[in-house]
């Protein structure tokens, strides 16, 4: 058994230390990171694309000699995004290759039976990429952090303009699922708050291929907005269709999160309407070229050339942790919570146009929301958005969560010190 | 009715795309009694396939063949939709080769057989080409859309549903008025008579395995600029092919072609009046039906039954 | 036929060796790099393909919706614990009545039909509840599943169950009785029965056996013990989540139990469920495309040893000991 563990870890090990040049030290044990990415299923390639975040953080680390004199290794194992499978991989991780921490999520479902498991050893983990309302609000945990914008913030940013642009007759398209629910009953809110009215809410069942009859409903009531909830494969599906129809520019439509993983390598002109984003790789700030170039860098031979969205959260998430390690000098999971807990970071570090902060009572990272279109002004295939609004995270901020959430406390919480 | 008019034209094309999905799933299963749970992978082989040759930003890499590269669009599209299907047909020879081994014993066994060649296939579209998204190329003639009153219709949709009634037309007139559909319909009534009669049944499996794989890679290039082009999309196809065929009742080519219009308009009627049970309808149906009728619409006797 | 009526020792060789790997897994299992949580799903996986099999290699029906009662289970499991009382034996009773009435339900349309139809059947009402316990989000939690439903703090003899080990004796106790119950079962008249039906239906028939009747209760039978894995599945995630209710999930109980060889051994979907998880375990650590690797052994074995690992292993007792019956033979004669 020790030798099979060995080679999973040489084998992640051997990758970092390669990168990071160097010969790994000795005389500590390394600081092994368990990585819960899918990697098959409605999310793969977003999983793939946040643990290449991750992984690039890690090599930066172990570059300057790892953390508290430790070097960081990595083991992954695919969630299939599955949440028993997301249960039984954490449960495998802190018991049998003793992990450290516990990185990497986009369905929530998987997010939420990890961080349970994860609660109930102590266990630090970090839910990248998941962007469900219901994640830093009612399962939220001590032990996890989220550090993806959810639904809620994609709708405060983008409802109040959109209803002075294009009048108060809203239609919603949601997704009959939790997500879909959170995020559709937060937007119906803001809109009915702003004055304006949802004259109908069509649900679409999850696994919905085809969009055809929902199309003709819309040309039918013919709205003025068109906020669609709808995730996964199913908005791979809607987009395709209402590409097709040419109807993305006939209507104003406003989407939640495009994750860069959705949708880079398709067509500009399969993009429609307003959609939310945490980051862009053409933002106009300093560091923004630097890191795209670290990026290309270490992943010269991946099908994506920039990164994304996924990307940078996977990164920030994993970058932020091993400084609150640092900072705490010492891997006690109460200590590290209570570091991340205070975490603030400049926007000029963070490559946003705002300061982000947790928030001490969700566990969710507060960062700047974009809103982009499609970028059709020049031909660069990588170039996709356009970035058009950018919000700070106090505006946007998701007040439900506030409410929803009871995180445990600290005495209810295991000490864990890998 | 003017509400009403668009949704059932909409059925109407759904339904003959789902009968298209179902084409080559019948095929097998009517002959040869194979339940194929390979279908919706070869489906989307196909459509990974097609996406090769069609070339479009991808493959320019391979300098020999930049003379291709620079045929038209709708040159490519056109050797997409004869290439790809081939393609899958052999790799479809090389399945039927594995389920020989299974014939004569149980049943279940042809059909686990094609469960695991789903899986395996699925997972090799991950590793050669990635779990990203995918598109399929379409020439501009057959893309875009145009506007009748005050609707908005999709040139590639009516595109589709035609090509799907003639690929329905061709498999009718294959079995019908040709000698070979002849010897299809004698092995699947009785392959001992058609051994007597000096025909080769073995062959005859080989082929119709071949069509019915052909015919599975030919829907997924018509439906994958629809739905969206990922290694697993497979799996959105072969419960309905499978439903669809069982509705209609096994063996029944016609049964098939119905059933498939019957889930459409299900499925686009719900869609106008209770969109959240779009999906659901289609099971339900199936329940109904065949609690009403114990073999589907039009279905006979058969080995599979046992 | 998988078993001769009547012959059925309490005890055989493989049952001890059964019994004596389950008992002691928390003894080695560490040393050889598995860990408790695992040993807990398998043994869980267990009981519900050896329930499965009494539908699939013993009456000849194949379900490929078994799933939706392990989930029915798993639901009512936390369902009760939620919302009337933390309770051990009230989960897991919950559990039970809840599957088998679903099942009951289902088996009235089941029951008169056979092979394919039977087959897709079990396939539409599976993606009904998988897709009830997807909508229906109030309840069951949707896609996030039913979360929170805690270990109930003193069960039985005031054991610890948050602790990984001290839960797995318990469902490892509980398994072994199961097993225990269900050997007995399939030596029954009963058992006989229903392998009369899968022989031969319009024989069984005219013998005078009721064979919608039989196959109502097996189906049910079968479902009572999915959702009773359920609830053992539930009580050890503290949690109820809708994917093990999809066709997927279905289809893969499906291959194990027949990797293994469920249709000429009792054994069969013990063996089946240890080699999926463990593949998983140790391949999926590895690599991402496991699957791959799992479809094309499983492939393999459907080509190669369509009885699985159980009947290869049978041929080569066979093989070594010509003549001379052992006594693992006696309750495996192959399958017609």
């Amino acid at each position: 058994m020790q030798r099979y563990k060995r080679a999973a870890l040489i084998g992640a090990t051997a990758v970092c230390a390669l990168i990071a040049g160097k010969a790994q030290s000795q005389d500590k044990p390394p600081l092994v990171i368990g990585l819960t990415s899918d990697a098959s299923g409605q999310y793969a390639n977003s999983g793939a694309e946040e643990r290449r975040g991750v992984e690039m953080a890690i090599a930066e680390f172990n570059a300057k000699g790892g953390v508290l004199g430790r070097d960081i290794s990595t083991i992954h194992i695919d969630t299939e995004t599955t949440p028993a499978t997301g249960s039984r991989v954490a449960e495998r991780m802190i018991a049998r290759d003793k992990v450290a921490f516990l990185i990497g999520g986009v369905s929530s479902g998987v997010a939420n039976a990890i961080s349970q498991v994860a609660q109930k050893y102590g266990v630090i983990y970090l839910n990248t990429n998941s962007s469900s309302p219901s994640e830093a609000g009612e399962n939220c945990h001590r032990v996890k952090f989220v550090w993806d914008g959810n639904g809620v913030n994609f709708s405060q940013a983008a409802v109040k303009s959109a209803m002075e642009a294009y009048g108060p007759k809203w239609m919603q398209i949601t997704n009959d699922y939790v997500w879909g629910h959170d995020t559709s009953a937060a937007t119906k809110k803001l809109i009915e708050g702003y004055g304006g009215n949802v004259i109908e809410d069509i649900l679409v069942p999850q696994g919905t291929r085809d969009f055809s009859s929902v199309l003709i409903k819309v040309q039918q009531i013919n709205p003025s907005v068109i906020a669609a909830a709808v995730g996964g494969d199913d908005l791979k599906a809607l987009r395709a269709q209402v590409s097709d129809l040419k109807m993305g520019s006939k209507y104003a439509w406003i989407n939640n999160q495009q994750d860069w993983a959705d949708v880079y390598g398709l067509p500009k002109e399969s993009l429609f309407g307003v959609f939310g984003t945490t980051w862009y790789y053409k933002l106009d700030l300093p560091g923004v070229a630097d890191f795209v170039k670290r990026y290309q860098e270490m992943y010269p031979d991946t099908s994506m050339k920039v990164p994304g969205n996924v990307f940078f959260n996977g990164y920030w998430a994993t970058r932020s942790l091993l400084e609150a390690v640092e900072k705490a000098g010492t891997t006690n999971s109460h200590a590290v919570i209570k570091e991340l807990e205070q975490l603030r970071i400049p926007a000029e570090t963070r490559m946003q146009h705002h300061d982000a902060f947790m928030n001490p009572d969700t566990h969710q990272m507060q960062q700047t929301i974009y809103l982009a279109t499609a970028n059709l002004d020049n031909d660069d295939p990588d170039d996709l958005f356009k970035i058009v609004s950018s919000a700070a995270p106090d505006t946007v901020m998701d007040k439900g969560s506030v409410e929803a959430c009871k995180l445990e406390s600290f005495e209810d919480t295991p000490v864990y010190e890998p | 009715m003017d509400f009403l008019l668009p949704h059932i034209l909409n059925g109407l094309a759904l339904g003959l795309l789902f009968a298209l999905i179902a084409l080559g799933f019948t095929l097998i299963v009517g002959v040869m009694e194979v339940i194929n749970l390979a279908h919706g992978s070869l489906f989307a082989f196909g459509a990974y396939v097609a996406m090769v040759i069609i070339a479009e930003g991808h493959g320019e890499g391979i300098s020999a063949l930049s003379w291709y590269y620079e045929l038209p669009l709708w040159t490519r599209y056109l050797s997409a939709l004869v290439i790809a299907p081939i393609v899958v047909a052999l790799l479809g020879f090389g399945l039927e080769f594995c389920l020989r081994r299974t014939y004569g014993k149980k049943k279940e066994y042809g059909l686990l057989l094609t469960f695991g060649a789903a899986l395996v296939i699925e997972e090799s579209i991950r590793l050669v080409w990635g779990s990203a998204e995918q598109t399929l190329t379409v020439p501009s003639a057959i893309s875009g859309a145009f506007i009748a009153g005050d609707m908005i219709y999709s040139i590639y949709r009516i595109y589709a549903a035609l090509f799907a009634a003639a690929a329905i037309g061709l498999v009718w007139l294959f079995l019908e008025k040709t000698p070979y559909g002849a010897m299809v319909k004698a092995g699947a009534h009785d392959g001992e008579m058609v051994r007597a009669l000096g025909i080769n049944l073995s062959r005859l499996q080989l082929l119709i395995f071949g069509l019915g794989s052909a015919l599975a890679a030919l829907a997924g290039i018509i439906l994958t600029p629809i739905w969206g082009l990922r290694p697993h999309v497979g799996v959105d196809v072969v419960i309905p092919a499978f439903l669809i065929v069982v509705l209609g009742g096994i063996g029944s080519f016609w049964g098939a072609v119905i059933g498939g219009l019957l889930v459409g308009m299900t499925v686009a009627m719900t869609g106008a009046f209770a969109s959240d049970w779009s999906i659901m309808s289609m099971y339900l149906l199936l329940i109904v039906v065949l609690t009403l009728r114990a073999r589907g619409l039009f279905g006979k006797k058969t080995a599979l039954e046992s | 036929m998988l078993n001769a009526p009547g012959k059925a020792r309490m005890v055989t060789p493989q049952m001890a060796a059964f019994f004596a790997l389950l008992f002691s897994y928390p003894l080695w299992s560490n040393s050889v790099g598995l860990y408790d949580y695992l040993g807990l799903e398998i043994a869980i996986f267990i009981l519900y393909a050896l329930g499965f099999n009494l539908l699939l290699g013993y009456a000849g029906l194949p379900s490929f919706g078994h799933g939706a009662f392990l989930g029915i289970g798993a639901y009512a499991y936390g369902l009760s614990q939620i919302h009337i009382a933390q309770s051990l034996p009230l989960g897991l009773l919950a559990a039970v009545i809840a599957s088998a009435a679903a099942g009951g339900f289902v088996a009235l349309f089941l029951a008169h039909r056979r092979g394919i139809y039977f087959a897709l059947l079990t396939i539409a009402f599976g993606q009904v509840f998988w897709f009830t316990a997807m909508k229906w989000h109030s309840v069951t939690g949707g896609e996030d599943g039913l979360l929170n439903v805690l270990r109930p703090r003193t069960a039985l003899m005031s054991l610890d169950l948050s602790s990984n080990v001290t839960l797995y004796y318990l469902v490892a106790a509980i398994v072994a009785v199961s097993t225990l119950l269900l050997w007995r079962f399939v030596h029954s008249p009963f058992g006989a029965a229903i392998q009369a039906v899968r022989m031969n239906e319009t024989r069984a028939r005219f013998v005078g056996y009721r064979v919608w009747f039989l196959k109502w209760c097996v189906f049910t039978l079968s479902a009572a013990i999915a959702g009773f894995a359920g609830g053992l599945f539930c009580l050890t995630q503290e949690s109820a989540y809708p994917d093990v209710m999809s066709l997927h999930a279905s289809g893969l109980v499906v291959m194990m139990t027949l990797i293994g060889g469920g249709f000429v051994s009792f054994w069969g979907p013990v063996v089946g469920v240890i080699v999926y998880f463990l593949a998983r375990d140790l391949l999926g650590a590895h690599t991402d495309a496991w699957l791959l690797w799992y479809g094309l052994l499983f492939m393999g074995v459907m080509l190669f040893e369509p009885e699985g690992i159980a009947g290869a292993w049978g041929r080569l007792v066979r093989h070594f000991s010509s003549g001379a019956p052992t006594a693992a033979e006696t309750h495996r004669e192959p399958a017609a």
